[in-house]
């Protein structure tokens, strides 16, 4: 009696799994083949207009040309993206909902301590679609002509030259924090509620220096109106060879960028992922991507699903460094 | 002057072409229609539509953009004026006199003036971009952190007098309001306030929720409330569609005096409509021979206003289009929008973009005609709206507040808070509260509370910066007349009381 009924349970363990097998691959086979069939929802953790919103506009654009689907922006702003982030995080896995955030996400760990999702365990890191690297720049009257000097400066008159920061946790602030640390000297930061004010600022001699993209600093140094000492990338940018980089003017290893990616949750089937990923970095190769890239001063990145998990990673690693020695309490 | 000339004339030949016009007008007109939605306000009403402008030329777009823009800041009065429901902070002292104004059956003149008023403004404003533009950034440079203190101090002086009713009641909105405005994220440390938790609150609460809370909400909790449920919004008879001719005349002034405090508002990053708003009302309520008008459909009190949140709407683009600084939320949006376009915003647009630069400061004055054209002949169909039953008329609304502020950010969480608004909003009005310094002091505090601790910052825990900087201590002094010129005439006629009572 007992063999019996294990034989039975066996038997039907097995048409079981047989089934389930079947009806997956029944499910799974055309799902892949056929997705998109409807639009594609992409989340904009910001307010349009902003950096974020550039490039994820411009993805898509470009994925519904070659998916031959609209994928539509949806901007859900708020607390320093987490709103929009977490949308994605409880979205079907389905490839329908994608996230376009920026480097914001790798700082969020370490500066908020209630939050509702990990960003690692929760979300599935596709592909960087870009990065931008910040400018130095000073107010024109002040007397310095070179990092170096800033330096000099900065160490003669200790806590004194003010620098600003556009919100405190924010990729201009946490570059501000890691110069300091790197350079070893003291700067008094200055919180702004953004960047356009701390600008205004800026240029108004109110603060002397300021981290930011050099979309918002291109404009004012040709006119004069700030200075621009140096890129706070790894190389010179290829649209200002002339500018030097914060790493060979006295601070070596110097590198802060902010970068652009797209996530989806993290239950998002392998197949579907490797699908995105193969698209944004088809995009990526038009000719017409390149250009909008250097026009906006960003460098396309694209790469591998492995690559880009890892660089999350280590990134979220790196800020979370940055935030503890700069002695910033998550909230 | 002879440049200024072939400038303009390079800016009209650009927002003269058909395809332009066309733009131009597109943009007033859905800037219009969806403005009208309450709670909708310029700032979402561009986001909605930005995607639209993509596919045009950028000169096309930004031209458009610009309609959107002020066409949806004068939708906002509309709803302001019919309804009671405002949208923004500047739309609350529009519909102080406006609403009443239309209960009495004057609506059609209040809309009228409204528009005249912004009409003029714009027409003014934009003549002073286009003169004095750059020198007028420069203006804003010199306006460190403890300038903006200085000046917001005053701003709040001044309002303190906009609530009527009792000084203890006026002092316990303000103190809420500043309350309200200290929720989410500290500025200056990170720190989370009064958030309890919860993430949708770490951004703040806005205006527009609040706003639309005490004011649309409770209105409609009021009007439903009462013994008798009211037929209409119209107590009165309507009397007619436009002005006449005293209604102009007692105008003139507010919409001069309201244009000139638009229009030094205007190029301040970050001040924005609402106070300029504010400062000409209290104005107005300060120069008119008879005070206790205002409140109970004081023309004054629309035009000026109106006149001064459009000056400034015009005037905001200054340091955008000079700097490539947005002085607001709609101008980085509109920022964002000329980058996508591939302009880059900043001092070189004027130089190296001119035909855009002229084109835009032609399409505003095109534009501020075409809202003035749109908007007279539609007058007449919004006063119709104030003769629908009540019954039907409620639901919409509600349902049209819920729409339009689920669509600020997206977030259910701001209906529920509007909601709550709204309920609380109906205890304060039975206790005899007014919220307009609630709502000022909502959009001051946390500006002065940056500003003030900034100053602190770069002086080093200096007070006395307030003083010594020539401006900041210009704004002080200013500050103090204006207190004393209050104080005075209150204590001398308490005396007179005092001395009447006596006497009998």
């Amino acid at each position: 009696m007992a063999p019996r009924a294990i034989r039975c349970a066996k038997l039907l363990a097995i048409a079981f799994s047989v089934a389930v097998a079947t009806l997956g691959s029944m499910v799974d086979a055309p799902a892949q083949s056929k997705f998109p069939n409807r639009p594609v929802r992409m989340i904009n953790p910001y307010t349009p207009g902003g950096s974020v919103d550039l490039v994820g506009r411009a993805v898509a654009a470009g994925l519904s040309e070659i998916w031959g689907q609209q994928v539509i922006v949806d901007n859900r702003p708020g607390a320093g993206t987490q709103i929009g982030t977490e949308i994605v995080v409880r979205a079907e896995p389905d490839g329908y909902t994608m996230l376009c955030n920026s480097s914001a996400i790798a700082i969020m760990p370490s500066i908020y301590r209630n939050m509702r999702f990990d960003s690692i365990r929760d979300l599935y890191p596709i592909v960087e679609v870009a990065s931008s690297t910040p400018l130095l720049a000073v107010h024109p009257g002040f007397p310095v002509k070179s990092v170096k000097e800033l330096i000099a400066l900065a160490k003669a008159q200790p806590g004194q030259i003010t620098a600003a920061a556009s919100g405190i946790g924010s990729t201009n602030h946490l570059t501000t924090e890691m110069f300091k640390s790197m350079a070893q000297v003291d700067l008094l930061v200055v919180p702004y509620k953004g960047g356009g004010p701390a600008i205004v600022d800026l240029i108004g001699g109110q603060v002397k220096m300021f981290f930011n993209s050099a979309a918002a600093f291109l404009p004012l140094m040709k006119t004069g109106k700030v200075l621009v000492l140096a890129t706070g990338g790894a190389q010179r940018a290829d649209y200002a060879p002339e500018i030097p980089t914060v790493a060979e003017s006295g601070v070596p290893g110097f590198e802060a960028s902010t970068w652009f990616a797209i996530y989806g949750p993290r239950a998002l089937p392998t197949g579907l992922a490797q699908q995105w990923n193969d698209s944004v970095n088809r995009y990526l190769n038009t000719p017409q991507a390149k250009d909008y890239f250097r026009k906006n001063h960003m460098r396309p990145v694209g790469g591998t699903v492995a690559s880009f998990a890892e660089y999350h990673k280590s990134e979220t690693a790196r800020w979370g460094k940055v935030i503890v020695s700069a002695g910033i309490k998550p909230q | 002057m002879q440049d200024l000339l072939q400038n303009l004339i390079l800016g009209f030949s650009v927002a003269l072409t058909l395809q332009n016009l066309m733009y131009c007008f597109l943009g007033v007109f859905l800037g219009t229609l969806i403005g009208v939605l309450p709670g909708i306000g310029p700032l979402a009403t561009i986001a909605m539509l930005l995607p639209l402008t993509m596919f045009l030329p950028p000169v096309s777009a930004i031209i458009m953009l610009a309609g959107i823009y002020y066409g949806s800041d004068y939708g906002g009065s509309t709803t302001a004026i019919l309804v009671n429901l405002p949208g923004e902070g500047s739309s609350v002292v529009t519909l102080l006199d406006g609403h009443p104004m239309a209960q009495q059956g004057r609506a059609g003149p209040a809309l009228a003036i409204a528009a005249i008023g912004s009409f003029f403004a714009g027409c003014i404003s934009t003549v002073l971009i286009a003169l004095i533009g750059p020198p007028l950034a420069l203006v804003a440079l010199s306006f460190g952190s403890p300038e903006y203190f200085s000046l917001m101090l005053m701003a709040l002086v001044c309002a303190s007098v906009v609530g009527s009713g009792s000084l203890l009641k006026s002092l316990a909105m303000v103190t809420a309001g500043l309350l309200i405005g200290i929720v989410g994220t500290d500025v200056s440390s990170g720190m989370s306030r009064f958030t309890f938790g919860v993430v949708e609150l770490s951004d703040g609460v806005g205006i527009a929720v609040v706003a639309m809370g005490v004011f649309g909400l409770t209105e409609i909790i009021n009007n439903l409330g009462g013994a008798h449920m009211i037929q209409t919004i119209l107590r009165g008879k309507i009397e007619g569609l436009m002005p006449r001719w005293e209604d102009l005349k007692t105008s003139f002034g507010p919409i001069l005096r309201g244009t000139s405090i638009g229009a030094v508002y205007g190029p301040l990053p970050g001040l924005g409509g609402t106070i300029s708003s504010f400062t000409s009302y209290m104005v107005e309520k300060r120069l008119a021979k008879d005070p206790s008008r205002f409140g109970k459909g004081a023309i004054e009190g629309v035009a000026g206003p109106e006149s001064a949140n459009n000056a400034c709407a015009q005037t905001t683009f200054v340091p955008m289009l000079t700097l490539g600084i947005p002085g607001s939320a709609s101008m980085a949006l509109m920022l964002g929008a000329m980058i996508m376009h591939g302009i880059t915003p900043g001092p070189q647009v004027m130089t190296s973009r001119p035909d855009l630069f002229w084109g835009l400061i032609a399409s505003m004055w095109i534009g501020n005609g075409m809202l003035l054209l749109l908007n007279l002949p539609l007058i007449g169909i919004w006063v119709k709206l104030l003769q629908v039953p009540y019954r039907l008329l409620f639901p919409i609304i509600m349902t049209m507040m819920g729409i339009g502020i689920y669509s600020l950010s997206n977030s259910g969480t701001d209906v529920l808070l509007m909601a709550l608004f709204g309920s609380v909003g109906y205890i304060l009005v039975k206790l005899g509260c007014s919220f307009p310094p609630l709502i000022l002091a909502m959009v001051l505090g946390p500006l002065m509370e940056e500003n003030l601790r900034r100053s602190m910052f770069l002086s080093d825990g200096d007070p006395t910066v307030f003083i010594t900087r020539p401006i900041s201590g210009g704004f002080m002094l200013a500050t103090v007349v204006l207190l004393v010129l209050f104080i005075v005439p209150a204590f001398r006629k308490k005396r007179k009381e005092v001395i009447a009572e006596e006497g009998s």
